[in-house]
């Protein structure tokens, strides 16, 4: 794949076409009801219009489809702020500083911030994506699995470190998700696994249901419990002030930096990139303590990391024909029944249809924001809605979002006693997001070091002899040095004692 | 348990314990063919990892002298209304086979409404409509998802 100046402008004028334009427009928007609707994630949404699609040429399909799936990643952050639903892993993050806001009365300036952070995360991206993918897609190519798996535990090491002076709790938390990723059948054998000789747990549990239940249940019972009469009593804000934005806009960039390189590789979703970014963003900030209690950079860089990744999926999508996550495979399907075969000779063979959809991406960024900061104040009334019509309302809409996962109740039961163990963990003081990130990428991990070890015939020193993961696992092994000084630094007891969340 | 030390004492018991269930479990999982990591490795080490944190949680909380943060647990009002929601919960999720998604809907949001506000028994009934309806026309009718539908909207 080159960069062609022609080339590109040759997409804008393709793009930039009425038809072209309002089907960019209408992608954009059913996009975001997509992500704020429970239920129906971008993959599902994308896969519901793919036959209606058939009608349009193929460029303007795959214009509009692309838009469905950024507009998705941007109206998911909607009800994590709003109402602390975080309907994919990715929006867990932005769930944790954003849902703080809106308590507050801010919840205007943090989906003010949300369009921003994503507009500017996601144009800088699709820069990455037009001008630097060749070399990128090159980058993308040697990582094996040695280095997902370090990449990951990486990852788990970085939240576990967010638990601050709680580590154990931390690492309690991540165990506990990891067990919960375990349960079901062995993803080579088939074989039946922690199931403890219950049938229904062959099924699995999926990791929606684990969020929704841990965020979404459990913030309702407190709720209910201390008789909250509204989320927010008022809104303060309503739009963020220049000084918030000039707060957050090296939260923007580092997380665009994050999410976009990161999103590079096959394998590593939203859901992996907001958390290293959020817990980049806390570990550089003069006021750590700020984050978790409502700090405007705490929604700014895991949403920017969110459509920074997003954008870079299209990389390895369009360079190797390789699906970064389930969306981008329904989207790959949706080249294929247009008989585009993504794939180095995608660019030599169809650059008009290539080059109108990314400059088709970048009309598409402008559409979101002028689309959704308007419906900011729109959103943000949800807060104030009396606690006896939200409380239920939550529940309706988190019983949707999970049942429609795979149509089984077993999901939503699933999804209730998750509610009960977040209860407790709130209670208890143990920190949620390691829990939530390693249930989703427990499974990859597992697949990874499966991989590296019949690569290294049962060696795990192909962890440390490659230089990419070395450096990755360098990097896990300083977080939990750093953990377990501070635990010695300060009083042991009081380390476990202390609550985080 | 009023305070968190007790609390994380029980919690570090209770996860020995799962942790040795768990390394039970795992000890009992087919192997089948030779592979580079068994998968038994996996949960055997998560097991573990609960099992030794378990331990070093209640320990440590054992040995724990000085200030021991409170739980804020609900009043006895408090624990009533929760545990009904939850039972109005459950009993929305047994009944959305039986009496379809609309139905249950309208029963589920109209009862927790009215039960947490008794005075507002119209709006329940208004809202609970509303939901029953959207949940309908919205999931089951335009994007064809499946959901039960129950016995009104059958056929």
């Amino acid at each position: 794949m080159s960069f062609s100046i022609d080339h590109l402008l040759q997409g804008f004028a393709t793009a930039l076409s009425l038809q072209n334009l309002l089907w960019a427009l209408i992608g954009c928007f059913i996009g975001t009801l997509v992500g704020v609707l429970p239920g129906i994630g971008p993959a599902s949404g994308i896969a519901i219009l793919l036959p209606l699609t058939t009608v349009l040429p193929p460029t303007s399909a795959i214009i509009m489809m692309a838009a469905i799936y950024y507009g998705a990643m941007y109206g998911g952050s909607t009800t994590a702020i709003v109402v602390n639903i975080p309907g994919e892993a990715s929006s867990v993050p932005t769930a944790i500083d954003g849902y703080e806001m809106a308590k507050q009365g801010k919840a205007g300036p943090a989906l003010a911030i949300c369009a921003i952070s994503s507009f500017v995360a996601g144009t800088l991206g699709l820069v990455g994506l037009t001008f630097f993918a060749p070399l990128l897609a090159d980058v993308a190519v040697v990582f094996g699995p040695p280095e997902y798996f370090a990449l990951m535990f990486m990852a788990l090491t970085l939240i576990i470190s967010l638990s601050g002076r709680a580590l154990l709790k931390g690492v309690i938390s991540m165990a506990l998700g990891l067990t919960t990723a375990l349960i079901g059948q062995d993803p080579l054998t088939g074989a039946a696994r922690l199931t403890f000789g219950f049938p229904k747990l062959l099924a699995g549990i999926d990791f929606i249901s684990v969020i929704v239940g841990l965020f979404a249940i459990s913030e309702v019972m407190v709720n209910v419990e201390q008789r909250i009469t509204a989320i927010s009593q008022k809104i303060t804000h309503w739009m963020p002030s220049w000084a918030d934005i000039k707060q957050c806009t090296g939260a923007m960039l580092r997380s665009t930096g994050v999410g976009f390189f990161l999103g590079l590789l096959p394998g590593v979703t939203p859901s992996v990139t907001t958390f290293v970014a959020y817990d980049l963003e806390k570990r550089i900030s003069k006021t750590p303590e700020r984050f978790g209690k409502g700090a405007i950079e705490g929604v700014a860089a895991p949403e920017g990391a969110n459509n920074a990744t997003s954008t870079a999926g299209f990389v390895p999508l369009f360079s190797f024909g390789i699906p970064t996550a389930p969306s981008m495979a329904v989207l790959l399907g949706g080249l294929m029944m247009y008989g585009l075969q993504p794939g180095p000779m995608l660019f030599k063979e169809n650059p008009e249809f290539v080059w109108a959809v990314i400059a088709s991406m970048y009309i598409g960024n402008v559409m979101l924001i002028v689309l959704n900061l308007p419906l900011v104040g729109m959103w943000a009334r949800i807060c104030v809605i009396p606690f006896y019509i939200l409380g239920p309302l939550i529940i309706f809409f988190s019983v949707l979002g999970t049942y429609s996962i795979r149509f089984l109740a077993y999901d939503v039961w699933v999804m209730l006693l998750f509610g009960g163990v977040g209860y407790f963990m709130r209670k208890f003081g143990f920190p949620i997001a390691p829990m939530v990130l390693a249930t989703v990428i427990a499974q990859m991990m597992e697949t990874s070091l499966g991989q590296s070890m019949l690569m290294s015939q049962g060696s795990p020193l192909i962890l440390f002899t490659r230089p990419i993961a070395a450096v990755f696992m360098g990097l896990a092994f300083l977080s939990i040095g750093r953990g377990i000084w501070l635990q010695v630094r300060y009083k042991p007891p009081e380390v476990a004692l202390e609550e985080t969340d | 348990m009023k305070t968190i030390r007790p609390a994380d004492i029980a919690v570090g018991c209770f996860l020995a314990v799962l942790g040795l269930l768990i390394l039970y479990a795992a000890s009992k999982i087919r192997v089948g063919v030779e592979r580079a990591l068994s998968p038994r490795a996996f949960p055997s080490a998560v097991g573990f990892l609960i099992l030794v944190s378990g331990i070093g949680l209640a320990v440590k909380s054992w040995r724990f002298r000085g200030e021991d943060p409170k739980i804020h647990w609900p009043d006895r009002e408090g624990l009533r209304v929760t545990l009904i929601s939850l039972i109005l919960l459950a009993l929305y999720i047994v009944l959305m086979k039986p009496l379809g998604l609309p139905l249950s809907t309208f029963l589920y949001v109209t009862c927790s409404i009215w039960f947490l506000k008794p005075s507002k028994w119209g709006t329940a009934i208004v809202a609970g409509l509303f939901f029953g309806i959207i949940s309908y026309y919205v999931f089951i009718h335009l994007l064809k998802l499946s959901f039960p539908v129950g016995f009104l909207f059958e056929g």
